[in-house]
């Protein structure tokens, strides 16, 4: 039990680095952001490629240490992101959605076919993970650890940048562009750095968890996953940081402890459309925090 | 009252779940991980029912150690983060001594890496092809944990080979559908032809769920090939023969698996393909193979026809008798019973009821086994992997027909030929 609860945490910190992420896109400049998954691909992938140890499958041969690997997922997933705000700078909600969405189904496809790169339909297997060398227990402390204290210094960042004037700059901007422009605000600049600096922490939480799982494939980086964070951030609670955090493991939590009370709860003719529950409970919870707490759990309090 | 029950099982399950590290377990826990839902949920329940059907005959048949056996079935939603925690929960939480299924490739390496192996939890997979596993048993880091009742994609690209050679074929054109199955038996087929003197002028990937591969079938064309191998699924492949033949390609095709269905001839029209053949596995018939198609047919009044029925219900029944035949319920004693099920010398039992008593009584009493299920006989190579007989197929007045057999022997013949 205990040896589960700490891959859970695990993953569930994982998964909230990249809610945070959002949060700052979304929650906190605006930005409707729906590739999220393209990012934690190419965050994913660039851990992999810097990290495998040699192998016939790539072209690159790195084998660069763990730490390294981490820095470099955050660079490209940093340059990604540049491109792709600098390419959708015109573009307001519905249609920077659907831009996004565009462009992280082309990353998943590039990852299938880039395959001297990205090792194609098969993947990528054998990415280190640290203290493997230690045994399994080792690696699934040692692992939490590490994502805690990266969340930990991830969240310290975002709110003592909430907080700042740089934080203010982009709640106005979320409120109206017009206002901000008029008074002196470098737009552009300001929805940028928003928006790359978002879509580095989800390169970051792509990287940890393919350096968690020690494998990367392009099944991995379904739309599904995006609409999961979506959810993690709106039940948590968008604009606030906390509530990212909280929204995450809620989310996570119910989309997999539901899979286990359905198994235990239902006789298994029914199990199969048991599975289908399990959507279903995360689109109820979805639907329900929108109606009784459009805030979210932890969200700041709306005022009309 | 069920009600109740139910809420009683809930209940009884978190107590469980909480106390489940204090006392130890005789009675064996088989784990499942299939995708029920999500892209691969239309296939994954039918072959879930296919694990079931294998459970309760086994359990009918008296159970595994005195034991009826608890099957956990978990639903991987065709998400590998999703299959790796629902396997980090049956093997963490609810101790199953061995896991069967995988769908997905993604799942399957995810699965595999990050859970079963560290935890030296043998698995029995049905249905991922995926040859990036095979290469980690070679570079040692399934630990010999991994197997699977499917034969790998190099089988088929054997079979591929063979028949394109066969027929005389001088410049060959491979076109395959590009994700983890096409990339699996695409680039094997090219060296297998090779190898065994044929030439391969292009080896030509599309993309899945396209309207029309005109482009492709065109690119293909431009080569101008004497003829064609075609690895795709049944849907994107019937496209591309259509336009294939639309645009004069040749007649001589080398079809996959997934086409031998007169729905598909019919789709691409049955003139067109006097002289095409296919290949499949050669093992899904004989006695064995019947007595399961009957048995499923009985249990679920459906026929026995889809993807990984049979490889599913292989997989479970032969993990459950090396769960007899091992002394103890721990890993590497289950892992090294999966081989010894298979002992050449052994008496064979099959599956159904009947079969899998025979095998269980001889078990206890201390006999040598060999299983030869749903899908023959098959053996585990030193990679997990099986290799299996094949054969040609071929269109005969509107039906279709068995052309010739390719034995185990001539496989293995093959694979040696072309360098496996």
């Amino acid at each position: 039990m205990l040896s589960y609860l700490i891959f859970f945490i695990t993953v569930a910190a994982i998964l909230s680095i990249a809610t945070l992420g959002l949060n700052l896109q979304w929650g906190v400049s605006g930005q409707f952001n729906a590739g999220v998954v393209g990012f934690l691909a190419v965050g994913g992938y660039g851990m992999a490629i810097l990290t495998m140890p040699v192998s016939e499958q790539l072209i690159v041969r790195l084998n660069w240490p763990f730490a390294v690997g981490i820095m470099g997922a955050l660079v490209v997933s940093g340059i990604v992101a540049l491109l792709v705000g600098l390419a959708t700078l015109r573009l307001r909600s519905d249609y920077l959605a659907i831009a996004t969405f565009g462009i992280a189904s082309s990353i998943q496809v590039l990852a299938n076919n880039l395959e001297p790169l990205t090792g194609g339909s098969r993947g990528l297997v054998g990415i280190p993970r640290p203290f493997e060398s230690m045994g399994a227990q080792a690696v699934g402390y040692g692992y939490l650890v590490i994502v805690l204290c990266v969340l930990a210094v991830v969240y310290a960042g975002l709110q003592a940048l909430l907080r700042s004037p740089w934080g203010r700059v982009q709640r106005a901007l979320r409120e109206d562009e017009v206002v901000c422009a008029a008074l002196g605000k470098n737009v552009v600049r300001f929805r940028l750095t928003a928006f790359v600096m978002g879509a580095m922490l989800m390169g970051l939480s792509g990287a940890l968890y393919a350096g968690f799982i020690g494998t990367t494939s392009p099944s991995e980086f379904m739309p599904i996953l995006t609409f999961q964070i979506w959810a993690m951030l709106i039940v948590g609670g968008s604009g606030s940081n906390a509530g990212a955090i909280a929204g995450s493991f809620v989310i996570w939590g119910l989309w997999t402890a539901s899979g286990a009370v359905i198994v235990s709860v239902l006789p298994p003719q029914w199990q199969a459309q048991g599975g289908a529950l399990q959507s279903i409970l995360v689109g109820l919870v979805l639907v329900l925090t929108l109606l009784l707490r459009p805030q979210g759990l932890l969200g700041p309090r709306l005022t009309a | 009252m069920t009600i109740l029950n139910r809420w009683a099982a809930l209940a009884a399950t978190f107590l469980a779940l909480a106390s489940s590290q204090s006392f130890a377990q005789d009675c064996p826990k088989l784990g499942g991980v299939l995708a029920l839902t999500g892209a691969q949920g239309a296939i994954g329940k039918v072959i879930a029912d296919a694990g079931r059907l294998a459970v309760e005959q086994v359990n009918k048949a008296g159970g595994v150690k005195g034991c009826q056996v608890e099957f956990i079935l978990r639903d991987d939603t065709t998400q590998p983060s999703v299959g790796v925690d629902a396997a980090r929960f049956l093997v963490d939480v609810q101790k199953v001594n061995a896991i069967v299924g995988l769908v997905g490739s993604g799942t399957a390496l995810a699965v595999v890496n990050s859970v079963t192996v560290p935890n030296k939890i043998p698995v029995v997979g049905c249905c991922a092809v995926t040859p990036a596993l095979t290469k980690m048993a070679e570079e040692g880091k399934t630990g010999g944990y991994w197997f699977r009742t499917i034969p790998t994609a190099r089988t088929m690209a054997l079979a591929h080979a063979k028949a394109v050679v066969d027929r005389g074929y001088k410049k060959t054109v491979i076109m395959y559908i590009n994700n983890d199955f096409g990339n699996g038996v695409a680039p094997d087929a090219k060296v297998a032809i090779e190898k065994m003197g044929g030439k391969v002028v292009g080896i030509i990937g599309y993309a899945e769920n396209q309207p029309s591969y005109r482009s492709d079938v065109t690119k293909a064309l431009a080569l101008e090939p004497d003829s064609l191998v075609l690895i795709g699924l049944s849907a994107d492949g019937t496209i591309v023969l259509r336009e294939w033949f639309s645009l004069g390609g040749t007649q001589n095709v080398v079809l996959h698996n997934t086409m031998r269905s007169m729905d598909v001839i019919k789709g691409i029209g049955e003139r067109f393909l006097t002289k095409a053949v296919g290949i499949d596995n050669g093992q899904a018939s004989g006695p064995s193979a019947d007595a399961f198609n009957r048995d499923f047919q009985a249990a679920y009044s459906r026929p026995a026809v889809g993807p990984g029925l049979h490889t599913m219900y292989d997989a479970t029944a032969i993990t459950l008798l090396a769960m007899q035949a091992a002394p103890k319920l721990d890993g590497p004693s289950i892992r090294d019973a999966l081989r010894a099920v298979q002992d050449p010398a052994g008496l064979e039992v099959g599956p159904g009821v009947e079969g899998l008593k025979k095998g269980l009584d001889a078990l206890k009493a201390g006999k040598k086994i060999r299983y030869v299920g749903a899908t023959g006989g098959f053996r585990f190579d030193k990679n997990g992997d099986v290799n299996g007989p094949m054969l040609v197929w071929k269109l005969s007045n509107g039906e279709i027909v068995t052309d010739s057999n390719i034995t185990l022997d001539e496989m293995q013949a093959l694979s040696t030929k072309a360098g496996f």
